[in-house]
């Protein structure tokens, strides 16, 4: 039922690289300034898990209007279009059958909001001066509209349905090959995904690959509103299912990685060395670029344009599990040479998936930068470079110094993670795995559909083995213990193995969030002796703050010490 | 199922000042109770003597991991439901204005499950402290004014036994507001003592210096006495209660209580290191 009450959303978008990002979900669309990076991946986090506009304001506003200079905010949702607008820069036109509205972000001291009924195109522009370290990426790339369905990308403009220019057919012709070749194979693939949803892919797929894709697409799809104007379509094409959007996601994300590969190619050669600098670093283009340089060495069994960048990505995410904490460094060693492989196939693709939605930018902002492939960490564990690929996947072998059943757990794992396809393109690998595969999947697509029917909110993966979902508070340590709680909501205490005895009795606390946290999973640190370090997808390691709550995006991970990591999944 | 075996010793004294002692203790493995029945209020000892009462019904009827949360908190409505019964008998027998009180704290061992623990329950001021490796640590957080003050930053707690209003709780068992109990869990293993006094002990004694009886006296029985003797011999102002339950056979790992005898106590606020 969501996925056809979510119809609206069905209707892709085009954006034009830039500095701000914007996070494309089902029901709403949030653009945020590139100096609101610490806030994107909650945003993310929450648009992607089918938020509605309320929400979602009420998240963008919680830390204060004054700290957010600018925002944008669309409702793809069922009835009229409403947008909300902060910024000087900041501007939009809706044109419906009757009228066309433009709106000035600029206009008003807090923000403007529109809602206007029977939305034929919605436009997005963001000025360039906006973004603060911003334009490099944006400004050396051409103005190629990309399309998009769901995923967080970084953007100068929007449009719905995706912007076609009269001249611009064959610039787009040229993309469509591509595209199109990349598309076939990730039908295959994701024929499992489809299943779920129904068989539309084929037929998407195909229309993407036509020149005018978008327009076109939808046309067939979409009955007599798309006669009205091709235009228009897209939006009213909200009522195809939602089923096509996924197909459609990946097949126009690649098609800007193979554009972008080129360039990479000789990045990566130049590159090649960098890596080592920082693997933490969030900058989108990073992943991208290595990805892309590195798929080719490494990848090449796919040849897909599609899956190269894909591994890639895996590297930003290894450093995280192979990173070692000072108080560690025994254990982890052991790990990433042992899970690697097994593990490393699935987890790698998942791992690499969260940090690239981050780094996803545009091919632009890739090429540019390089140096994400290898994190310092990661060298040291792992051989060289090159074998990033296998240090990725330890982060979840974690298992193997707990030493109970790392390959029992390995199975179930699936990483969820792979939900982090946010870019869109990159979802692909995952589908590779069965169950957690179509769940992720399924997310993205329409988050209500997927969600599980328990009230968790997230699920831990513990490195010996057990498996904990967040419906509740969790202490977990070497002998945890519960403080004042009440008799209904008792902590679930979870023990883990502390040989060097460098995790505390009560280490972290994880439990489903609150307020603009809602539908999330939050960690703490409570006070532990040695610190807890968290890896975020796309975001280098992070010392928590003694009480402080952070909230977790799937594909986190948690390192408590003495080899003990939590991967978070979707539940 | 793990085997936990405990060793425990009570002790309990009117004081020096008062006529009546209205402190009530229970200790039947795995359960193990204190109340004070509330001073100013009529027949104090009849309240805590309830909240012994549905303990013991409660060992009895023994308790699960799933369960025990719920089974405690129901025991002390249980207690809560009877003070209002008997509130109502008594004010029907002509005392209108007749209402009973107490505290309690409960300490309930739960070992079906791979790490044993203590899960604590309190409802007013009588405390909870865990003892190992000489080191004591408060469990509960009191129910009272004076508790509310430092948690507020309005008074230093170091200040707090001092205080003039040190006797007022704010939760309790008895009134017309049943109150949920905090509850707290304790890793049986890294707690090798545990200690359930009633403000009888930790009103009349430093911190430091309950630590350093309990590290003084590896028998439980011998230290429980010395605790309460100490407290009246610091004054004896109210009833002074203690249980003191040992953990055997879980605690070899870790340091014996006697050979650590360093008073190295320190409280803690929170943060478990």
């Amino acid at each position: 039922m969501s996925a056809m009450s979510s119809t609206g959303a069905a209707g892709a978008w085009s954006y034009r690289v830039g500095p701000w990002f914007a996070a494309f979900g089902p029901r709403v669309t949030v653009l945020l300034p590139e100096s609101q990076r610490d806030q994107v991946v909650g945003v993310w986090s929450l648009v992607d898990g089918g938020a509605g506009f309320d929400d979602v304001l009420d998240a963008l506003l919680a830390s204060g209007l004054s700290r957010l200079p600018g925002f944008v905010l669309v409702s793809t949702d069922e009835g009229p279009t409403r947008v909300l607008l902060r910024g000087a820069g900041v501007s939009a036109i809706l044109k419906s059958d009757a009228d066309e509205v433009a709106i000035d972000g600029s206009a008003s001291g807090t923000w403007v909001e529109r809602s206007v009924d029977g939305v034929t195109s919605l436009s997005v522009a963001l000025a360039a001066d906006d973004a603060d370290e911003s334009s490099e990426a944006g400004a050396e790339q051409p103005a190629t509209d990309f399309t998009v369905v769901t995923g967080l990308v970084r953007v100068s403009r929007i449009d719905r349905p995706p912007y076609v220019e009269p001249a611009a057919a064959e610039p787009a012709a040229a993309e469509e090959p591509a595209a199109a070749a990349v598309a076939d194979v990730p039908a295959d693939e994701g024929t499992p995904e489809s299943l779920d949803l129904s068989a539309g892919l084929p037929a998407d797929l195909s229309a993407d690959a036509e020149p005018t894709p978008l327009a076109d697409d939808a046309a067939p799809a979409e009955l007599a509103d798309v006669a009205e104007s091709a235009e228009a379509s897209p939006v009213l094409a909200g009522d195809e299912p939602a089923i096509d959007e996924p197909a459609v996601a990946v097949a126009e994300e690649s098609s800007p990685l193979d554009e972008a590969a080129p360039f990479e190619d000789s990045m990566a050669v130049d590159n090649a060395p960098a890596p080592l600098d920082e693997p933490a670093l969030m900058d989108e283009p990073g992943p991208f670029a290595a990805a892309s340089a590195e798929p080719e060495l490494e990848m090449p069994t796919d040849g897909d344009p599609l899956t190269d960048p894909m591994p890639p990505a895996p590297t930003p995410a290894p450093a995280p599990t192979d990173w070692v904490t000072p108080w560690d460094s025994p254990p982890p060693a052991p790990e990433a040479p042992g899970v690697p492989e097994a593990p490393g196939s699935s987890e790698s693709s998942e791992s690499s998936e969260p940090s690239e939605p981050a780094m996803a930018d545009e091919p632009g902002g890739l090429t540019e930068e390089m140096p994400a492939p290898g994190a310092d960490p990661m060298v040291d564990n792992a051989p060289a470079p090159a074998g990033e690929t296998e240090v990725a996947p330890s982060p979840y072998a974690p298992p193997p110094p707990a030493g109970d059943a790392p390959g029992v757990d390995l199975p179930p794992p699936p990483l969820p993670v792979g939900s982090w396809e946010p870019v869109g393109g990159p979802p692909l690998p995952p589908p590779a795995e069965s169950p957690a595969a179509p769940a992720a999947d399924s997310g993205m697509v329409d988050a209500p559909s997927a969600a599980p029917a328990s009230d968790a909110v997230a699920k831990l993966m513990i490195s010996d083995g057990q498996q904990v979902l967040v419906d509740r508070v969790i202490l977990i340590g070497r002998a945890p213990e519960a403080r004042r709680f009440t008799s209904t909501e008792q902590p679930h205490l979870v023990t883990v193995p502390s040989r060097l005895h460098e995790i505390s009795s009560t280490h972290v606390e994880v439990r489903p969030g609150t307020g603009a946290d809602q539908g999330a999973a939050v960690v703490t640190d409570m006070g532990s002796t040695n610190g807890t370090v968290l890896v975020q997808p796309g975001l280098g390691p992070e010392d928590l703050k003694p009480g402080i709550a952070v909230q977790l995006v799937p594909g986190a991970i948690i390192n408590l010490g003495d080899g003990v990591t939590i991967q978070v999944t979707r539940p | 199922m793990t085997r936990v075996d405990l060793e425990y010793g009570a002790a309990t004294h009117v004081g020096l000042v008062r006529t009546d002692n209205e402190d009530a203790h229970l200790t039947v493995p795995p359960v193990f109770v204190v109340a004070d029945g509330m001073g100013g209020h009529d027949a104090g000892d009849v309240a805590s003597s309830f909240v012994v009462e549905e303990f013991a019904r409660l060992a009895d009827e023994g308790l699960d991991a799933a369960s025990a949360a719920r089974t405690v908190a129901a025991a002390l409505d249980a207690v809560h439901t009877r003070i209002d019964e008997f509130d109502a008998e008594q004010q029907a027998a002509g005392d209108p204005f007749f209402s009973t009180g107490t505290t309690a704290v409960a300490a309930v061992l739960v070992a079906d499950v791979d790490a044993p623990y203590w899960l604590v329950a309190n409802l007013g001021d009588s405390r909870a402290y865990r003892f190992a490796a000489g080191e004591l640590v408060q469990v509960t957080v009191d129910h009272s004014l004076v508790q509310e003050l430092v948690d507020a930053g309005t008074i230093e707690a170091d200040d707090a036994p001092d205080h003039p209003d040190s006797h007022i709780v704010t939760r309790a068992l008895g009134g017309p507001v049943h109150h949920e109990p905090d509850l707290f869990t304790v890793p049986a293993e890294e707690s090798g003592r545990i200690l359930l006094c009633s403000d009888g002990v930790n009103g009349m004694l430093a911190h430091d210096d309950i630590a350093r009886i309990l590290g003084e006296h590896p028998d439980p029985a011998t230290a429980a006495d010395e605790v309460v003797a100490a407290a009246v011999a610091a004054g004896g102002r109210d009833n002074a209660t203690a249980v003191v339950v040992d953990v055997v056979g879980l605690t070899r790992e870790e340091p014996h209580v006697a050979d650590v005898q360093r008073s190295a106590t320190k409280q803690e606020t929170g943060a478990h290191p």
